[in-house]
């Protein structure tokens, strides 16, 4: 029971760490890998809310805010030019995720903080128990979920979107304004990765590089699974439970690496990965 | 310097003093550098030394990325992970196995060898025929990855996280190692600038402008990526021995994902695909970073994630190109008049004798039941058809009846769903462009499709890559081609065009520049689709003249796709209709033309039969 819990629960975290980077690369065709970054900026985000006293939800509101804010900056000054070179854009969004890093560091400091889980102890039931935070984040996942996928596929917003990541000059030449499609993609991506920061933070410590290990994990899950959010849902089950099955009977070390090489073989033996076409 | 006819004996020699010149100069300035080298250590202090000599160290590291991302176009965060398998491979060594000269030789072997078997595994799984380049970034981002894991996980073996240390390694003074270190890194740079300029260095340029291009003149790109990141990797894996048997320690870190895209930002800050500009970055950055990051450690890796933003977004070409044009400025004008617009670079057209064709009227492309569909929808079907030698077959057809779909089946044995296709009588089975290039196919794409960094010399030469295997440190002087060849580039006045950028050609041009390459392969059949697109009349006429000719003249099988009847009438020996995803009709001009079938779908009236 506890193994599948934790299979659910690995699943969930991946989910909601990769979901802000998988619609940034559906729409836009760019690896964000200042994604990482966003996740720092989130959790320093839950950590000066919880200082000045905000509310754990409203924390997460806080998170996301400053994380859409800060997406929307970069989106205009760094990668506006970068649309055309996608791989100067990984670049690009490296060197950013180092300025945001030592920017943490200069104004928070080097040394590790924690921040206390807003809901504590354990969810029991007959014959066992498991972490009652973590199994809030499968909650928390299923609502992100949902609500990306309503906005998706219920709102003109949605249409819109879903249009130029289907063929932007056709959404163009129908006046769909594409920049400013990927101008609010990109910021509703980086506050979802700045949202998930915020939400992993009470089961890691926080400190400024602790974005970089979860960027590589999401951008391999976000690898194969192209632009579609169902099939990100099939990766990080299918990957989530590898991993957990790895470090439970094999070695943590061999659970730690799962991810990246079996994503990485996938998109060797069939290149679109998990999804359809 | 642009007859096409055999240059006399006199005009070779003069040639050859030619291409010794850029030989010399690099010579040169390498035996200066090396002078630099070998005094430098009087005029420094230890530490300055001690910061250098690593810097040395990476240098080469960073030649090797420029070498992979500057010049072929492959991204790569991996190259880290060759360093660090030659880093600790020495240090396994020295510290397992104890010193002595003959077991420091035996950690140099075993460093060269780590990195380069890694390499195989690496380029094995990154490169294949339709890999994308975002695919082999991955594997380069996951190897790092992985290694770094691997070494954690030693135990005492690798030191796990604290690495290796205290081992004896190679005893030389500061001064040496600086010397040795610095007289290495200056011959790989000068090895690598000759490697790059030669004539095998820039088909690296040619897979890096257009894959697909090199896959369909012969060029087998995955194993050349393949064999070019072990010839790398090596190089790293010789710069992470010399890293650690200098520096006495060894950690995980070095083989990391983190210390893999610090190189690039060396490279990128550099000036990606200088050579000289990554080396310096890299030497400049470290020393700096030893000076500054102790008075100011946030601030200096903020001021250098800041610069390399910067740098990607506005000079994506790094900081050594405009600062050497700022200083080669009043140089130029003085020199201008010897070094005419690098004309001087270019090679001499000469003639290639062709291999004697085969009888005409024997059979070179044999198609039978081919048969095509994406999921359900059946695009081809039952499609038998020969061609034979000598013969011009126009394919004609609606839009939509799959012309271009079987010229793909044609030229790609992965393409096509049922059926056997054989090229001048070798089946090619499943075998993938370059292959069938090498069974006698030439294939012209429908959009001008040319090497556009590349000059038309260049292009020409990467068709001759197959044939003519291509020095790795020289440049030819002299570019033979077969005479099919040499009469289209005289035909289009191209001939006197060798030193220009393709990208800079008209479109005419650039579609003549293509089928000169094709016909540079020496293939027995040619596919050629719409070659009359977005032609004026006057350079229609002269291209259907080329046509005729090559088939007369030379024996060549030319398979056309066509919409304009008139040019197909004209030229054609036979007409092949394709209607629906069948071979509707077959035969003379005269026959197809007259036919009901033609006249009603060129009326635009053919419906469902």
């Amino acid at each position: 029971m506890n193994l599948l819990l934790d299979i659910l629960t690995t699943a969930a975290i991946l989910y909601i760490v990769s979901a802000g980077l998988l619609l940034i690369f559906g729409v836009m065709k760019i690896i964000n890998f200042a994604h990482g970054a966003f996740l720092t900026v989130g959790a320093y985000a839950s950590l000066v809310a919880a200082r000045i006293g905000l509310s754990p939800l409203l924390g997460l509101a806080f998170a996301l805010l400053v994380g859409a804010l800060i997406g929307m900056l970069i989106e205009r000054v760094v990668v506006r030019p970068l649309y055309a070179r996608p791989l100067d854009a990984i670049l690009a969004t490296w060197g950013l995720a180092i300025v945001i890093g030592q920017v943490v560091t200069l104004v928070f400091g080097r040394e590790v903080q924690m921040l206390p889980s807003p809901v504590n102890g354990t969810f029991a039931w007959p014959g066992g128990e498991y972490s009652a935070y973590r199994l809030l984040l499968v909650g928390a996942a299923a609502l992100l979920g949902t609500a990306l996928a309503l906005l998706l596929t219920r709102t003109r917003i949605g249409l819109v979107t879903r249009a130029v990541i289907m063929n932007e000059q056709l959404a163009r030449g129908l006046g769909i304004h594409a920049g400013m499609v990927r101008f609010c993609t990109f910021a509703a991506g980086a506050g979802i990765g700045s949202l998930a920061g915020a939400l992993i933070t009470p089961l890691s410590s926080i400190d400024p590089n602790m974005g970089v290990p979860w960027l590589v994990n999401a951008f391999m899950l976000v690898m194969v699974s192209g632009v579609s959010m169902v099939s990100l849902l099939v990766a990080t089950l299918v990957f989530g439970a590898a991993q957990v099955l790895l470090s439970t009977y094999v070695s943590p070390v061999l659970g730690g690496l799962a991810i990246a090489v079996l994503a990485a073989v996938t998109l060797r033996i069939r290149p679109k990965g998990f999804s359809r076409d | 310097m642009t007859e096409s006819a055999l240059p006399p004996a006199a005009a070779l020699t003069s040639t050859d003093v030619r291409a010794m010149r850029p030989l010399r100069r690099v010579v040169g300035v390498a035996a200066a550098c090396a002078g630099v080298a070998l005094i430098a250590p009087w005029l420094l202090d230890t530490y300055t030394l001690n910061i250098l000599i690593r810097a040395i160290f990476f240098a080469m590291l960073a030649l090797t990325v420029d070498v992979l991302w500057g010049y072929t176009g492959f991204l790569t965060f991996g190259q880290s992970a060759f360093f660090g398998a030659g880093a600790y491979a020495a240090a396994l060594v020295f510290t397992h196995l104890g010193f002595s000269p003959g077991l420091a030789w035996l950690a140099l072997g075993a460093a060269l060898l780590a990195a380069a078997a890694i390499a195989v595994v690496t380029g094995w799984l990154s490169f294949y025929h339709g890999s994308t380049a975002l695919y082999a970034s991955v594997i380069s981002l996951v190897l790092p990855i992985v290694m770094t894991q691997l070494l954690f996980s030693g135990g005492t073996f690798t030191g796990s996280s604290s690495g290796l240390t205290g081992y004896t390694a190679p005893d030389f003074s500061l001064e040496a190692w600086f010397r040795i270190a610095g007289c290495v890194l200056v011959l790989l740079t000068a090895g690598a600038w000759l490697f790059v300029r030669s004539d095998g260095g820039r088909v690296l340029a040619a897979i890096r402008d257009n894959e697909t291009r090199c896959a369909y003149l012969g060029i087998d790109t995955a194993r050349l990526k393949i064999v070019l990141l072990v010839g790398t990797a090596a190089i790293a894996g010789l710069a992470g021995f010399g890293y650690a048997s200098f520096s006495g320690v060894v950690a995980p870190e070095l083989a990391g994902f983190v210390f893999g895209t610090e190189v690039i930002i060396w490279v990128a800050l550099g000036g990606r695909g200088t050579l000289v500009g990554p080396v310096l970055g890299a030497l400049l950055i470290e020393w700096g970073s030893a000076y500054l990051s102790g008075s100011l450690p946030f601030i200096w890796k903020l001021f250098l994630g800041v610069a390399f933003v910067l740098v990607i977004v506005l000079l994506p070409q790094g900081l050594l190109p405009p600062l050497a044009r700022l200083l080669r400025r009043p140089w130029a004008r003085r020199q201008s008049g010897t070094d005419a617009a690098g004309t001087a670079d270019t090679a001499v057209l000469v003639e290639s004798p062709v291999r004697a064709a085969a009888d005409r009227g024997t059979p070179v492309i044999e198609l039978a039941g081919v048969a095509k569909h994406f999921g359900s929808l059946q695009v081809l079907s039952g499609i038998d058809f020969v061609a034979y030698r000598g013969e011009l077959v126009s394919l004609i057809g609606p839009n939509g009846a799959g012309k271009t779909t079987l010229m793909r089946c044609m030229s790609d044995g992965a393409e096509r769903s049922a059926g056997t296709v054989r090229i001048d009588g070798h089946d090619i089975a499943h075998a993938p462009p370059h292959a069938c290039v090498r069974f006698g196919l030439g294939r012209k794409f429908q959009t001008a499709n040319v090497f556009e960094t590349l000059t038309v010399a260049e292009c020409l030469r990467m068709a001759r890559v197959r044939i003519d295997t291509p020095s790795l440190w020289r440049r030819s002087t002299t570019l033979a081609l077969p005479p099919h060849a040499l009469a289209v580039l005289k035909a289009t006045e191209l001939d006197r065009k060798l030193h220009v950028e393709a990208q800079h050609l008209s479109h005419g041009e650039q579609q003549a520049l293509e089928l000169a390459m094709v016909l540079a392969l020496e293939p027995q059949v040619v596919l050629l689709d719409e070659p009359t697109a977005g032609l004026s009349l006057d350079e229609r006429s002269r291209i259907g003249a080329v046509f005729t000719d090559l088939c007369v003249r030379f024996n060549l099988c030319l398979l056309l796709v066509e919409h304009d009847l008139d040019f197909v009438r004209e030229i054609s020996t036979r007409i092949v209709v394709l209607h629906q995803g069948r071979l509707a009709l077959s035969g003379t001009v005269q026959e197809v033309v007259a036919s009901e079938l033609v006249q009603t779908i060129y009326a635009g009236s053919a419906g469902h039969d």
